[in-house]
């Protein structure tokens, strides 16, 4: 079966001569929530990063249902399918919450563009503020109108990095259960995340990337109960 | 006072348009830009160019004036025609110039390398133009009386100083619906927030870094033409006018085209009003004076966003 989204052997970096990424490989499913879990600066965020067109890939492919998009330019990975939710300054603040999705929406050709009124559906608290800027919204508040952002384009898989970052444990749980309800409208996700417990509780598999390459991957559930992980956090390799 | 006010206001229009090239191109392309005074000196020239064309193409030699104002329907063809060419003047300069440093260079090589770009487009103006003084139309226009002379000092206008404050105007007017209500408006807007952000949410930014010069250049073409319709035609029209053009988007805070205007015509008005008090040469000074005391008490400028 053809992966929703596919790293092979993908190296990379912001510098030349300055790897981050060293050979990652990974293969997401249609339909399917993937954490991808690791120590800071193992390279998590610089494979989404990569995958969006925003860090150089100097070797490896990253494939999106086949298609191969190593080299498509940042802004046309959208009309590809591929949408990204960015760890911080992740909505135009001076946007109002409305121009952010139309301005979303209006970037895709027509056949892709989803309704803003079904975002506004499926993030209820988006539609009482849709005139204000994006910039005086909660942190959670944002996290939704940059998913929402995202989601108006229509993707086939979607990468966000970190989406917890910053947000109460309350708002944690909130955007997770919006992403479980994203993830029943067909959209795969690729979850890059530092808060392990909340990302092994929502995804089915999980990888966990250590200094640019995958050492782990399985069921989230068995992931969880699995010693190894916490030994890759720790400095620990895999046996 | 109202005669101050008026002459205040149609030197600040001229300064607003110019300045709201200057913002967009400063929020867009992250530099200031030496060569937009530059843009509104070819705007003025390119359009006696396509006045004379239009002129021998339609064999009427002279333009037969459209009442009340001193010039025919051929100025504001060649108006439309100079925007454009002063569009593609600033297309062409991204093109061999500012892409190639915007990849390789920082914000201060683009800032000097604009600078030399002004001071090679203002020598190629004087080579192909000449430095004698142009007019679009010799028309002798009488002012309209608005305001008896016992009302504040009275108040004279000419229909062509009126109609470069509705110009000004209806161009501000559109540039914000442009902005607001358009994807391109907020594709720039996205754009000048977070270039970055704008590329993941499929904005092509090489195509707003385009659209922005043909807006900025654009809109300094006008404010030439204006200035040349109420004024002499100089190849130091535009970097005589460059200082109070900073001037006017500092003081409205740099990316924000209501604050352009603003600032504008506050320079405009500044100026104004200092030729009574402390002399004609003394304008410019008076006009930073203002600048200076308005950044004290907020230093963001007057419509400037918190960094």
């Amino acid at each position: 079966m053809t992966a929703a989204l596919e790293f092979c052997a993908v190296e990379g970096g912001y510098e030349p001569g300055l790897p981050i990424l060293r050979g990652a490989s990974l293969a997401v499913q249609q339909g399917e929530i993937v954490a991808l879990l690791g120590p800071n600066g193992a390279g998590k965020s610089t494979l989404v990063k990569a995958a969006a067109g925003l860090v150089p890939i100097w070797s490896g492919s990253v494939m999106l249902g086949g298609r191969d998009i190593t080299r498509v330019p940042a802004h046309r990975m959208v009309r590809e399918g591929l949408g990204f939710v960015p760890q911080t300054e992740n909505v135009f603040a001076n946007l109002s919450v409305l121009e952010n999705l139309q301005l979303a929406a209006a970037l895709v050709p027509k056949e892709r563009r989803g309704s803003i009124d079904a975002m506004f559906h499926l993030f209820p608290d988006l539609a009482r503020q849709r005139s204000l800027p994006a910039g005086r919204l909660s942190g959670g508040q944002r996290q939704m109108v940059a998913v929402a952002r995202a989601l108006v384009a229509s993707p086939s898989v979607l990468m966000l990095d970190e989406p917890s970052a910053g947000l109460s444990p309350l708002l944690v749980g909130v955007v997770f259960e919006r992403l479980k309800a994203v993830r029943e409208t067909g959209v795969t996700i690729l979850l890059v995340e530092q808060n392990v417990k909340a990302a092994l509780a929502i995804a089915d598999r999980a990888a966990v990337l250590v200094e640019g390459r995958e050492r782990l991957v399985g069921a989230a559930s068995d992931l969880a109960d699995d010693g190894r992980l916490a030994g890759l956090y720790l400095g620990a390799g895999v046996h | 006072m109202l005669q101050l006010i008026a002459d205040g206001l149609v030197v600040g229009s001229v300064i607003s348009l110019g300045a709201v090239g200057l913002t967009l191109t400063y929020s867009i392309l992250r530099f200031a830009n030496f060569g937009q005074g530059e843009f509104l000196t070819w705007g003025a020239y390119l359009a006696v160019s396509a006045l004379s064309l239009t002129l021998a193409v339609t064999g009427a030699g002279v333009m037969a004036p459209i009442e009340p104002f001193s010039f025919g329907w051929q100025l504001p063809v060649a108006m439309v025609a100079s925007a454009a060419l002063t569009a593609a003047l600033a297309l062409a300069l991204d093109w061999a110039l500012f892409a190639r440093l915007r990849r390789t260079g920082s914000a201060i090589t683009l800032v000097i390398a604009s600078f030399g770009a002004a001071l090679a487009l203002r020598n190629l103006l004087q080579f192909l133009y000449g430095t004698l003084p142009e007019y679009y139309t010799r028309e002798i226009q009488i002012a309209i009386r608005l305001v008896p002379r016992d009302t504040l000092g009275g108040l004279r206008v000419t229909p062509d100083q009126m109609l470069v404050l509705g110009v000004t105007a209806a161009a501000v007017i559109g540039l914000h619906l442009l902005l607001t209500r358009t994807t391109l408006g907020r594709a720039m807007r996205a754009t000048a927030q977070n270039p970055a952000l704008a590329r993941v949410a499929g904005v092509d930014v090489e195509g707003v870094v385009r659209a922005t010069w043909v807006i900025g250049a654009g809109l300094a073409a006008v404010a030439g033409v204006m200035a040349g319709l109420v004024g002499q035609i100089r190849p130091g029209l535009g970097f005589e006018l460059l200082l109070p053009l900073f001037a006017a988007a500092i003081l409205g805070g740099i990316g924000s085209v209501w604050g352009a205007v603003a600032g504008g015509l506050i320079v405009g008005l500044a100026e104004s009003f200092s030729v009574p008090l402390f002399g004609a040469e003394y304008r410019l000074a008076t006009a930073f004076l203002v600048l200076i005391a308005i950044l004290l008490l907020r230093p963001r400028g007057l419509f400037g966003e918190k960094a």
